[in-house]
């Protein structure tokens, strides 16, 4: 019984000392208001995939996806305080605004040659 | 509890009054930047709501608009202070530059709200309030009633010819 509490603990202690993915003395844990802001960022979020998938129009359905990729990108900041954190919401925006723009595009009937 | 409404309903605000007025400034709703915003268009348009208005929520789908680089520079200042907002201003250009959109509306926009959500860390309201309060801000444009939206627009558009 002993044995095995004492091996967990070293155990544990080892997973404590071992650098993560995130360990970096940049990145500190989300405060609690971070968190608040990210769960209503969430909820938003759901509340435009609803949307979507019952617009029957699909250029509407567009800006919705639009708040959608904005929520997101807010939850990836909010969730990673650490200077790339900031490069990875963007790079998210950036690519999924693109990507509207090509499926609005195309769905128009493409660019005039 | 109160006390972080109000104060998430204060940097929506603020949010929003920033968003729509460099998009103004800079003339989202004239016309389509590209061929896709005109097609959003002519579709809240068949919806019952303002052809401008619909121009300029096209132009928002279409490309990083001022409403994106007040979201990017939230989370920039967020995520590194002052630096961190020039960094998404950058990167805001960029993007413009990627989705074949002409303007700057992103890179004003994006500048201007490092300032104001510095401003506004400087004031009391953390900068992931920003980060919600603009989510809630696109949220009420694009997100609820794509005909009032854009009538609003619309409306605000004739105002400021």
């Amino acid at each position: 019984m002993e044995a095995s509490e004492m091996s967990e603990d070293i155990l544990m202690s080892l997973l404590d000392n071992l650098p993560g993915p995130f360990a970096s003395p940049m990145l500190q844990p989300p405060a609690e208001s971070a968190e608040l802001a990210a769960i209503l960022c969430g909820m938003i979020a759901l509340y435009a995939v609803i949307r979507i998938i019952f617009e029957p129009d699909v250029m509407r359905k567009l800006p919705f996806l639009n708040v959608f990729s904005f929520s997101i990108a807010g939850i990836m900041a909010l969730m990673i305080p650490h200077p790339l954190g900031v490069i990875a919401a963007a790079a998210y925006f950036i690519g999924s605004t693109f990507e509207s723009n090509a499926i609005a595009s195309t769905w128009a009937g493409g660019v005039e040659p | 509890m109160i006390s972080l409404i109000l104060q998430i309903g204060f940097a929506a605000l603020c949010a929003w009054v920033l968003f729509i007025t460099i998009d103004m400034i800079w003339a989202l709703p004239r016309e389509g930047g590209v061929v896709g915003a005109k097609a959003i268009a002519a579709a809240v348009e068949k919806a019952g709501g303002d052809l401008r208005g619909g121009t300029m929520m096209g132009n928002i789908v279409s490309s990083p608009d001022a409403s994106a680089g007040t979201l990017l520079a939230a989370c920039g200042v967020y995520c590194f202070g002052i630096p961190g907002g020039l960094l998404a201003t950058v990167l805001v250009y960029i993007g413009n530059r990627i989705c074949s959109d002409p303007g700057y509306a992103g890179t004003t926009g994006c500048f201007l709200a490092t300032f104001m959500v510095y401003g506004g860390t400087k004031i009391g309201i953390p900068a992931e309030f920003f980060i919600i309060g603009m989510v809630i801000a696109i949220l009420t444009i694009q997100g609820i009633s794509h005909r009032h939206a854009s009538r609003l627009l619309g409306k605000i558009w004739r105002l400021r010819k």
